[in-house]
């Protein structure tokens, strides 16, 4: 049996063992609820969204200023997240050091954390005053973090980091080490065989890793308000702009909150075909 | 569709108002108006966050009055409470920090009766104990680089701070010094404490012993400082009517020394 | 272009020491059963896995020298690997593969894709240029890895198990098509294999590995001629038996195997002990009737299968110890040899080889 025809992918009607299209019923009833628990609310927002204003809400000011900073930190902090998280990921599946699993543990706890937890332990570590090394950097440098748009991404990046690392980390979990051997018997220096081989191979992690930690950025809004504030232009994203809408102008609420939820959407869809599955 | 939000937030509300039952028999579900003394009853007060000390007072007296009784507060900005009261939470009683919020339940929402004005009270530049950035006075707000944290507009405390910068004439070189717009005047009082914030400006009765050792208070001068109205009032379509009714007579009676103690001044 | 290999090299628990050289025009094969070391030493020829001990030299060029700590990177050695598994890079097109050395080498794209084409054409496969690894067949992928590793010219072509992913009737085309390239090929070239027609086939020279050590070095008729152990016994067809050699006379032994006992010559100088006796199929008669020669060794046992092979039969026999014989198939008939019939076997002791292990 060569090895070139099993690698070759079965044919999509692959014939297996289990009845085919035999789905139990009590399944089919607990998908449905599932999807319901998630459908329900997207279509309540479609329905409270008042759609003849919204042309008016989205082009004013405040949601387009939001949108723009929502972008620009979202997108900084997808990127930082990824360029730590590669080497983070690569450290962790292939080095052998003690303590790993203690690492390990520590950078994905921002997934379990409360957002404004997370805020808190960012004041902690990044306040000017109270903060282990924001104190420090006001000091000696004059430099506060608190209340900037640099806070934002901090915040930003600090709840999405793990989703990044455990997405490229499964990636490279599943690599066959032996291609990067083998491209190395060819030649190829260790930068090459990354940019040739290991990321190409990676595609499709390295997009999910990328797209999970820009949409929980996008969204973040605990961590955010607790240490970066709230100020339209500077720390306003679209989750803070909803949030304060949301107490004066619920339909302005509904229609931000309808604005993310088509951001998120348009992504997914984008990557679904060739990425996501 | 609203019945659904409605829905939600009841749902939410219920749940925050389901205390564990005191001894004894449980009358009928929500809603069967248990109005006679001795009956267990559930009140839901909505009221601005700047009355949480003084209010938790007034509840626990009011339920020690009134047996078998259960106050659950529902404590923040008084324009989200609003809100929530408008889009149909079951609240019995509203306290608010300004008057435009209990017109704007009076007018767009189910409508209130036995409103009345219950307290007020004075602004004040509240800064953290050790005041780092040296702030005296308004004037002081103006300087450069002070990092100034007030609460948000249609927040009452962040209109009265607004007002205040206008009658002062500094409302430019102030709100210029905003790095933060928070969504209740108890968020603006945590940033002073922590020392993120130069000064912020909050309530006088926001410096609860509490909090005294942490921040200073520094006063804003009559003249150009807001006095804040208080009006209290219980909602249409109460189940609880005249439990609500009872509670909004407590405070306008008993609960007054209450409030005093935390530095409310009376109604005009 | 000489390849000089003396190391030993050790993987987890495992370790293995071999020596050979391998010269331009004469292939050598690694031939060895699964767990002799062969893939271990493919590991460290090929740079992946610097041996603990001893040095490799390609020409004058130090590969590896555990003593001096050198050690040439993968990717700096001027040779070309083809895998077991072939290896190919899965989202490259077969074009796009073979290219790939040149291309890490920095030959400008242009240049690479024609380099690359031209010996796919070679190798007759000009019309699965873009086709994809899992789109290709057996033999397709691997004259693709065989393109891939000659591609940037090496000096020192090494293959593994170049067949064994093959199917029967792939296994003889490409075989084929390996000896060409081979022959043509003007480096030195090691193939590492488990299988000893495909060593025959393709090298000139074979080094037996067993259990991590060289048991023999030869040409393939020198090895058959003369086998040193029990795995070139296997592999030659010849019986071999393993036991203790306890003195018996004067010139001969007892070996005593957990088989059977054999009688066997005593092998001058032999202070006794574990020994490896061999024992050509040949050299085994068979009879209907015991047998009334003046051969020491006689046994009997039940027929378990008789293969023929041109006019020849290597009849297999359960007796104690078992035996394999070799007869003519006019014998076969004339002994009226079929499973299951019981029959004696006979061979002289002198026609055993001892060697002391």
């Amino acid at each position: 049996m060569s090895l070139a025809t099993d690698s070759r992918r079965s044919p999509s009607t692959a014939s297996s063992p289990l009845r085919r299209g035999r789905i139990p019923a009590g399944f089919v009833v607990l998908a449905a609820l599932g999807v319901a628990l998630v459908a329900l609310p997207l279509l309540g927002l479609v329905l409270r969204t008042p759609w003849p204003r919204i042309g008016e809400i989205l082009t004013s000011e405040t949601a387009l200023t939001a949108l723009r900073l929502s972008l620009i930190v979202a997108t900084t902090s997808a990127a930082i997240s990824f360029v730590l998280g590669f080497p983070l990921a690569w450290v962790l599946v292939r080095g052998t050091f003690p303590g790993k699993t203690l690492v390990r543990a520590v950078v994905i706890l921002p997934l379990v954390m409360p957002p404004v937890v997370a805020g808190v332990g960012l004041l902690a570590a990044f306040g000017r005053r109270s903060g282990l090394l924001g104190s420090w950097l006001y000091e000696w440098f004059g430099i506060q973090l608190t209340f900037t748009t640099a806070a934002a991404v901090l915040a930003a990046t600090f709840v999405s980091f793990p989703l990044a690392v455990l997405a490229l980390e499964a990636g490279l979990r599943g690599l066959d080490e032996r291609l990067e051997d083998a491209a190395a018997t060819l030649g190829a220096s260790r930068w090459y065989v990354l940019r040739r081989v290991t990321v190409p191979l990676m595609g499709p992690q390295i997009a999910a890793a990328l797209v999970l930690s820009w949409a929980r950025a996008l969204g973040e809004f605990g961590a955010t308000i607790t240490f970066a504030g709230n100020l339209q232009g500077r720390t306003q994203t679209l989750p803070l702009a909803v949030f304060e809408q949301l107490q004066t102008d619920t339909d302005a609420a509904f229609a931000v909150s309808m604005l993310l939820i088509l951001l998120a959407f348009a992504v997914i869809l984008a990557l679904r075909g060739r990425f996501l599955r | 569709m609203r019945k659904i939000l409605i829905l939600a937030t009841s749902a939410v509300l219920l749940l925050a108002a389901c205390s564990d039952s005191n001894d004894g028999g449980t009358t009928g579900t929500t809603g069967a108006g248990g109005g006679s003394g001795g009956a267990e009853a559930e009140l839901t007060v909505s009221a601005a966050s700047s009355l949480t000390e003084a209010f938790g007072k007034i509840g626990n007296a009011f339920e020690a009055a009134n047996p078998g009784t259960t106050v659950t507060f529902n404590f923040g900005p008084s324009d989200g409470l609003a809100g929530q009261i408008n889009e149909g939470a079951p609240v019995d009683v509203f306290a608010s920090a300004s008057p435009t919020w209990m017109d704007s339940v009076q007018d767009d929402g189910p409508g209130v009766t036995h409103r009345a004005d219950f307290a007020q009270n004075r602004l004040a530049i509240i800064v953290p104990a050790d005041n780092p950035a040296g702030i005296e006075n308004l004037d002081d707000l103006t300087e450069d680089g002070v990092q100034l944290v007030i609460a948000a507009e249609g927040v009452p405390a962040g209109d009265y701070a607004r007002e205040i910068f206008q009658n002062a004439g500094i409302s430019k070189a102030a709100l210029a010094n905003v790095v933060s717009n928070e969504e209740d005047v108890k968020a603006v009082i945590t940033k002073v404490i922590s020392g993120e914030a130069d000064a912020g400006i909050g309530y006088v009765t926001d410096v609860t012993p509490d909090v005294s050792d942490e921040v200073t208070l520094m006063p804003i001068p009559d003249e150009v400082n807001v006095i804040a109205t208080y009006p209290i009032a219980v909602v249409n379509g109460s189940q609880e009517a005249d439990l609500a009714q009872g509670f909004v007579e407590y405070v306008l009676g008993d609960g007054q020394q209450t409030l005093a103690e935390y530095g409310f001044l009376p109604p005009p | 272009m000489t390849l000089v290999v003396d190391v030993t090299a050790r993987r987890g628990a495992f370790e293995v020491r071999a020596a050979f050289e391998a010269e331009v025009g004469r292939t050598v094969a690694l031939l060895g059963p699964n767990g002799s070391g062969k893939s271990t030493l493919v590991s460290t020829i090929a740079g992946l896995l610097p041996p603990v001990q001893g040095t490799i030299a390609l020409d004058d060029a130090v590969l590896d020298d555990a003593a001096s700590r050198v050690h040439v990177p993968p990717e700096r050695r001027p040779i070309g690997v083809v895998f077991q598994d072939l290896l190919l890079f899965p989202h490259l097109s077969a074009t796009e593969n073979v290219a790939f050395p040149l291309r890490a080498r920095g030959v400008p794209k242009p240049d690479a894709r024609q380099r690359a084409s031209g010996l796919l054409e070679r190798l007759g496969l000009a019309n699965r240029a873009n086709a994809r690894p899992r789109d290709l067949s057996g033999g397709e992928a691997q004259r693709v890895a065989l393109a891939r590793a000659l591609v940037s010219e090496p000096n020192l072509l090494l293959l593994d198990e170049p067949l064994s992913a093959l199917d029967v009737g792939a296994r003889m085309r490409v075989r084929e098509l390996i000896r060409d390239e081979l022959a043509s090929f003007p480096g030195a070239r090691v193939i590492v294999t488990h299988d000893p027609v495909e060593a025959s086939v393709l090298a000139e020279r074979l080094v037996l590995l067993e259990d991590g050590k060289v048991s023999q070095t030869g040409t393939p008729d020198e090895i058959r001629a003369a086998p040193r152990s029990r795995y070139a016994a296997d592999l030659v067809g010849v019986n071999s038996f393993r036991g203790i050699l306890e003195p018996l006379e004067v010139g001969a032994g007892l070996l005593v195997t957990g088989d059977g006992d054999i009688v066997a010559p005593w092998p001058e100088g032999f202070a006794g002990g574990e020994v490896i006796g061999l024992l050509r199929p040949a050299d085994v008669t068979l009879s209907l009737d015991l047998p009334d020669g003046s051969a020491r060794n006689v046994v009997q046992g039940r027929v378990t299968s008789i293969s023929v092979e041109g006019d020849r039969a290597r009849v297999r026999i359960a007796s104690a110890p078992p035996l394999v014989a070799e007869v003519t198939l006019a014998s076969v008939g004339r002994l009226g040899l079929r499973d299951g019939v019981v029959t004696w076997a006979s061979f002289k002791a002198v026609e055993v080889e001892i060697l002391p292990t």
